[in-house]
């Protein structure tokens, strides 16, 4: 299973889905291309610690993190 | 008769302390009810144990002992250390570990530390232009006293 991790109010929001299912993965890539468009930064992890930024839906990323638009405090 | 009357007004004062102690803590569960306090214990720890998921075994290390990790900044090899926090917690440091400023920004919106933190360590981690090219920095004068500056 893979998943995507959206940062909110409630700390995250989580959702699971089959890489292996097509209807799954393409409602994924719909939530991947609403949140890139709402500003959201997407990370997949790549190893203990790292991580790199993806800019295109990848299905094979087993976890993407999704985090708001970035602003000076 | 001057037994009753003692009597008497010693009833009548506990039940005032009793209701005056009922009416305060009342006050305090609706305040507390009504600020959401368990929501956000609860958003705090899924957000801390976010964090460390994705922090390297070093970062998490140092961060359980201090409160505070290191990242290296992915376009100047900068070294920053990252406070637990939401505000003005990133910590530019020089040779020696010398502060040379402080940085501040962050996710838009109001989330957790943890959350906080890991959208700020992968942003320098991978985007460090980016994030400081947003961010306030902090100069501080040598009497302690920060003063800012846009970056």
């Amino acid at each position: 299973m893979a998943i995507q991790i959206v940062m909110d109010r409630t700390g995250d929001t989580r959702h699971t889905f089959n890489p292996y299912d097509r209807a799954a993965v393409e409602k994924a890539e719909k939530r991947f291309m609403e949140l890139i468009g709402a500003g959201f930064t997407a990370a997949a992890r790549t190893g203990p610690g790292e991580q790199r930024v993806v800019r295109n839906f990848d299905p094979t990323a087993e976890e993407t993190l999704f985090y708001p638009r970035l602003v000076g405090g | 008769m001057t037994a009753q009357i003692a009597l008497a007004t010693g009833s009548f004062i506990l039940t005032l302390i009793a209701a005056m102690i009922l009416s305060t803590l009342s006050i305090t569960l609706v305040r507390y009810a009504s600020s959401g306090g368990p929501v956000y214990l609860e958003r705090d720890r899924r957000a801390l144990r976010l964090l460390k998921e994705w922090l390297t075994p070093e970062q998490l290390t140092c961060y359980e002992r201090f409160r505070y990790f290191e990242v290296i900044g992915s376009d100047t090899g900068t070294r920053f250390r990252i406070h637990h926090g939401t505000q003005t917690n990133i910590e530019e440091l020089g040779s020696g570990d010398r502060l040379v400023c402080k940085w501040c920004f962050g996710p838009d919106g109001n989330l957790a530390p943890g959350d906080v933190m890991l959208a700020q360590k992968i942003a320098l981690e991978t985007n460090e232009r980016g994030a400081l090219a947003v961010a306030n920095r902090s100069y501080f004068r040598p009497d302690g006293v920060a003063f800012r500056r846009a970056a």
